[in-house]
C-alpha cells in the first residue's frame, strides 16, 4: 500500500470521527491490524482484497441507517427520471460476506462513500444517470480490494464497463469461494443474454473454476478460452474474412509453444497492448494487420529482421507490391514448425509463392535426392538463394558470382568423393574462356556490369539441372543446342571446342596435351639456350677485361 | 684505332625497316601488356593489372586492335620483302646456313677461351637470324592461333572444334616463349651488353661493325654499296607488275582482316534470363 493510500484512509478516518452526529466513535476502524485476511480459496495470481483488513471492526452500529432503509417506498430519482428504491433487505445485507454475521462486518458509511453525501438529511444525488451512481458506488469496492481480479470484462476506461457490484451484488454480495460451486452464474448468464452473447450456466461455472476470472490475461489458457473454439472469425472493413480460431496442438508445437526447448512465448508477447474486450482492429484489411504486425518479429529476431530489410521480398514490398512474403509468410504465425525440418520443409515453403520454380526443382538431380532420398547434403532453396537475405537472382552481381555458388559444394573434395563427382569442375571451368571471363569481371566488381560469358547455370540449367549424362535432359544429349543459346551461329563442331570439364590428357582434349608437352619442352630449352649464350657472353666479356 | 675511327657509322637499315620496327615494338608491347595478364587471370596482380587497363572487355579490345596491328605490319614485311627480292632481285641474306652454325660455336669458343678469334660474320649473323626466324615462327603461331580464338564459329566451320582449345594453349605458351626470348636474347643484345642505335639511326659505330658483322664491314670499307641499285628501265617494269599484285593481294587481306574484325560475332551478349517467379499455388493465406 502506498504512503499516499494511507494517508489518505487516515483522513477518511479522521473525518468519520467529527462527524460523529451521525457515527459513534470509530477510534481505530482503519488503524494497522496485526492479523491477514481470512484465507481464500482464489489463485494466488491476483490479491483480492488489502493485505491490513482487519479481522474485527470496532462496535459499530448501522442502525442509524437501517432504522429508516429497512422499511420504506421511498425512491432516489435521479435527473434522468430513472427511480431507484432506497429499501434494503436487512437479512440479506446481515447474510452478506460483509455483512452483521460476517467475520468482519462492514458499517454501511464504508461503502457509501464519501461519508459527508450520506448526511441526514441526505443531499440530493449529483449523478445524472443511475448507471452513473452504480459505477461511482463501485468505486468504494477498492477502498479495501485494492488489486480487483483481473476480468475480460470491460473496465472502467470502456464505455460500458461492467463494474464490481454487476456480478456480485451490492448489499447481497457473496464470498468468492461461493462463486466457484456454481452458485452464482445466473447473473452471468442473464447479463450475457442481453448482450446477444450465448453463455451456458455450466460454460461459465467451468470458465470460473478454471480460475480464469483470477488469472492475469498474459496467460494463453485465458486467451485460448475462447480462440480455440471452433470456427472463429473475424471481419476486416473491406471484407476480409479470417479465422480466428487457433489451432491449440499446433501453437503448443510450434517453436515458440510450451513443447519446445526455447522458451514458451505469451500471445500478449506478440499481440502487445491487448485488452478484453478487444478493441476494434483498425487495420482494413488482413493483408494490413499482417503488415502492421511484422515488425513485432523483430523484438527477438533482431538480425533476421535487419537480413529480411535487405531481401528482394522487402524491397518489393516498398516498391508497393503487399503480397511479397514477410516473416509469417514463410513461418506462418501461430502453429510455426522449426523452419529446416526437415529439410524438404525449406522448398515448401518457399513453394506457397514460387510454385513453377519448385516444379522445376523437383524434377531436377538435387530436388529429387532431397525430396525422395531426404538427402542432406544438395541444396535446398537457401542454400543457393540465401535465408533472410535473399537476393534478386536476375542481376548482373548475382550472375557473376553465381559460379562460386556451385563451387561451395562442388569443389569440395570430401563431399563430391561421396557421389564420385569430380572437383575439377570449377578450376577447369575457371582456366577455360568463359570461366576466365567470369572470374575477371567478379575482380573487377563493376556495379551493373553484364557478364557476357557463360556461367555454369547457361549449360546446366538453374532449378532444373540433371546429370550431364541424363539421356533425355541432361546437356551432353544435346550440347549443340546449348551452345547455340548463347553462340547462335555455332554449327557442327563448335561444341567440341568446349573442354567439357577434362583437365587435358591423352584421352581427354588429347591436342591441347600435346601442345602443352610440346611447350613444356620447347619453353625450357630455348630458356636454357639463349641463357647459355648470355652466360657465354658475360664469361668472355669479363674474362677479356681481366687480361 | 682512332676515337673518331671508332665512332665512325655505317649504314644497316633503311627507314622503312625502322618503321616495321618500331610496328613490331609498339604492337608486341601491347600484346604482351594486355595477353599475359589473361593468361595468369588467376593471379591477383594479373586482376589488378587487368583493371588498370580499363576492365577485360577493354583489355580484349586493346589486344585485338594490337594484333590487327602486328598482322598488318607482317603483311607489309612480306610486301618489303618481295619488292626487295623479286623488284630489286636483292640478295637474300636472312636465310641460316652452315657457316651460321659454325659461327655460333666460334662465338662459344672465343667467350670460353678456346679461339683466340671471333668469328667474322656478315650483314645478319647467326643470333639475328635466330631472332628473326624466332619472330616469323612467333608471329605466324599466335596469328593464326589467335584467330581461331578470335573467331571459334568461323574456324569451327572448317576445322574439328577440338583445335580452338588447342589454339588457347599454343596461344598462351607461343607468349610465353616469345617474351621470355625478346627479354633474354633481343634485350641483352641491344640494351644490356652494349647500345645498339641501328635500329633508331639506321647506322652502326664501327667497332659494334667490327665485333658482330666483321665481314660486312669489310665489303663496305672495300667501296660496295649497302644495298644494290637496279636500271631505272627495268625497275620501273617490274615496279608496276608488283604494284598491281600487292594491290590486289593487299585489299583482299585488308578486306578479311576487318571482316574478321568487324563483323564476326563470337558470342551475343548474353541475356539473363527473366521469368515468372511468383507462381503461387494458391492465393496467399493473409
Amino acid at each position: 500500500m502506498s504512503r499516499a493510500r494511507i494517508t489518505s484512509v487516515a483522513a477518511l478516518a479522521g473525518l468519520c470521527l467529527l462527524v460523529g452526529t451521525v457515527f459513534t466513535a470509530v477510534p481505530t476502524l482503519f488503524a494497522r491490524g496485526e492479523n491477514r485476511g481470512p484465507e481464500t480459496i482464489v489463485p494466488p495470481a491476483a490479491v483480492l482484497w488489502q493485505t491490513e483488513l482487519p479481522d474485527t471492526h470496532p462496535p459499530f452500529d448501522s442502525n442509524a441507517c437501517l432504522l429508516c432503509h429497512t422499511d420504506t417506498d421511498e425512491t432516489i430519482i435521479f435527473p434522468s427520471g430513472e427511480e431507484l428504491s432506497v429499501q434494503v433487505d436487512a437479512a440479506e445485507l446481515a447474510a452478506s460476506v460483509h455483512g452483521s454475521m460476517a467475520a468482519s462486518p462492514l458499517a454501511c458509511q464504508e461503502c457509501h462513500q464519501p461519508p459527508n453525501n450520506y448526511l441526514y438529511p441526505h443531499p440530493p444525488v449529483t449523478e445524472e444517470r443511475l448507471r452513473d451512481w452504480e459505477i461511482g458506488q463501485s468505486n468504494a469496492c477498492e477502498r479495501c480490494h485494492v488489486q480487483p481480479h483481473l476480468t475480460s470484462h470491460p473496465g472502467p476506461e470502456s464505455e460500458k464497463p461492467v463494474v464490481c457490484t454487476d456480478c456480485h451484488g451490492g448489499h447481497e454480495v457473496q464470498p468468492a469461494a461461493s462463486w466457484h460451486t456454481g452458485a452464482h452464474v445466473e447473473n452471468c448468464t442473464s447479463c450475457h443474454e442481453q448482450q446477444g452473447v450465448e453463455v451456458t450456466a455450466a460454460e461459465a461455472t467451468a470458465v470460473i473454476q478454471a480460475g480464469l476470472f483470477a488469472a492475469q490475461q498474459t496467460d494463453n489458457a485465458y486467451c485460448l478460452s475462447c480462440h480455440s473454439q471452433p470456427n472463429q472469425t473475424m471481419t476486416f472493413a473491406n471484407g476480409d474474412v479470417v479465422s480466428i480460431t487457433i489451432d491449440e496442438a499446433g501453437l503448443h508445437d510450434s517453436v515458440h509453444g510450451a513443447s519446445n526447448e526455447w522458451d514458451e512465448l505469451l500471445c500478449t508477447d506478440c499481440h502487445q497492448d491487448y485488452t478484453f474486450p478487444h478493441e476494434p482492429v483498425s487495420d482494413v484489411s488482413a493483408r494490413q494487420y499482417s503488415l502492421n504486425q511484422n515488425n513485432l518479429c523483430q523484438r527477438c529476431h533482431e538480425d533476421q529482421f535487419a537480413k529480411a530489410l535487405t531481401s528482394v521480398h522487402s524491397a518489393a514490398l516498398m516498391e508497393g507490391n503487399l503480397d511479397a512474403a514477410l516473416c509469417t509468410d514463410c513461418h506462418s504465425a501461430h502453429d510455426m514448425p522449426v523452419p529446416n525440418e526437415p529439410r524438404s520443409r525449406i522448398n515448401e515453403t518457399c513453394r506457397q509463392c514460387h510454385s513453377s520454380i519448385f516444379d522445376e526443382y523437383a524434377h531436377s538431380v538435387h530436388g529429387e535426392a532431397l525430396i525422395e532420398e531426404a538427402n542432406p547434403d544438395v541444396p535446398s532453396c537457401v542454400n543457393c538463394h540465401g535465408v533472410h537475405d535473399i537476393q534478386d537472382p536476375t542481376t548482373p552481381e548475382f550472375r557473376i558470382n553465381s559460379p562460386n555458388l556451385c563451387a561451395d559444394c562442388h569443389a569440395d573434395k570430401e563431399l563430391m568423393a561421396q557421389y564420385d563427382i569430380s572437383t575439377d569442375v570449377f578450376a577447369t571451368y575457371v582456366a577455360d574462356f568463359h570461366g576466365t571471363t567470369a572470374l575477371l569481371f567478379a575482380h573487377e566488381g563493376q556495379e551493373g556490369a553484364q557478364l557476357n560469358a557463360a556461367v555454369c547455370y547457361d549449360c546446366h540449367g538453374i532449378h532444373n539441372i540433371k546429370s550431364p549424362d541424363d539421356p533425355d535432359a541432361g546437356i551432353k544429349a544435346n550440347l549443340l543446342e546449348t551452345c547455340q543459346q548463347c553462340h547462335p551461329n555455332a554449327t557442327e563442331n563448335f561444341p567440341d571446342s568446349w573442354t567439357s570439364h577434362y583437365k587435358p590428357s591423352l584421352q581427354n582434349n588429347t591436342l591441347v596435351y600435346l601442345v602443352e608437352l610440346f611447350y613444356s619442352i620447347v619453353i625450357p630449352v630455348t630458356v636454357a639456350f639463349f641463357g647459355f649464350l648470355v652466360v657465354v657472353d658475360v664469361y668472355g666479356r669479363v674474362r677479356r677485361r681481366g687480361k | 684505332m682512332t676515337a673518331k675511327e671508332k665512332q665512325q657509322q655505317y649504314e644497316r637499315f633503311r627507314i622503312g625497316a625502322r618503321i616495321e620496327h618500331i610496328i613490331l615494338l609498339v604492337s608486341f608491347t601491347v600484346l604482351a601488356v594486355t595477353g599475359l595478364p589473361q593468361r595468369y587471370a588467376q593471379n591477383e596482380l594479373a586482376q589488378s593489372m587487368i583493371l588498370a587497363m580499363g576492365g577485360i572487355e577493354t583489355v580484349r579490345m586493346i589486344h585485338r586492335y594490337a594484333a590487327f596491328l602486328l598482322v598488318l605490319g607482317s603483311v607489309y614485311h612480306l610486301f618489303t620483302s618481295t619488292y626487295r627480292l623479286y623488284v630489286r632481285r636483292e640478295r637474300n641474306r636472312m636465310m641460316p646456313d652452315l657457316k651460321d652454325a659454325q659461327d655460333l660455336v666460334g662465338y662459344v669458343k672465343y667467350n670460353v677461351g678456346l679461339q683466340e678469334e671471333h668469328p667474322k660474320m656478315r650483314k645478319f649473323n647467326f643470333g639475328e637470324k635466330l631472332e628473326f626466324w624466332a619472330v616469323v615462327w612467333g608471329t605466324a603461331v599466335m596469328a593464326i592461333t589467335g584467330f581461331m580464338l578470335w573467331n571459334p564459329i568461323a574456324t569451327t566451320n572448317v576445322l574439328p572444334g577440338s583445335i580452338i582449345p588447342a589454339a588457347k594453349a599454343a596461344h598462351s605458351y607461343e607468349a610465353l616463349l616469345a617474351v621470355i626470348s625478346i627479354v633474354i636474347w633481343h634485350f641483352y643484345n641491344v640494351m644490356i651488353k652494349h647500345w645498339n642505335p641501328s635500329m633508331w639511326t639506321g647506322k652502326l659505330p664501327r667497332h659494334q661493325m667490327a665485333q658482330e658483322h666483321a665481314i660486312e664491314l669489310e665489303r663496305l670499307e672495300s667501296g660496295e654499296t649497302p644495298w644494290p641499285e637496279v636500271p631505272a628501265p627495268i625497275l620501273r617494269r617490274r615496279r608496276i607488275i608488283f604494284t598491281v599484285t600487292s594491290v590486289i593481294v593487299g585489299s583482299i587481306i585488308l578486306v578479311v582482316l576487318v571482316w574478321a574484325f568487324t563483323f564476326e560475332e563470337t558470342a551475343l551478349i548474353t541475356v539473363v534470363p527473366t521469368r515468372e517467379v511468383f507462381v503461387p499455388l494458391a492465393t496467399a493465406v493473409p
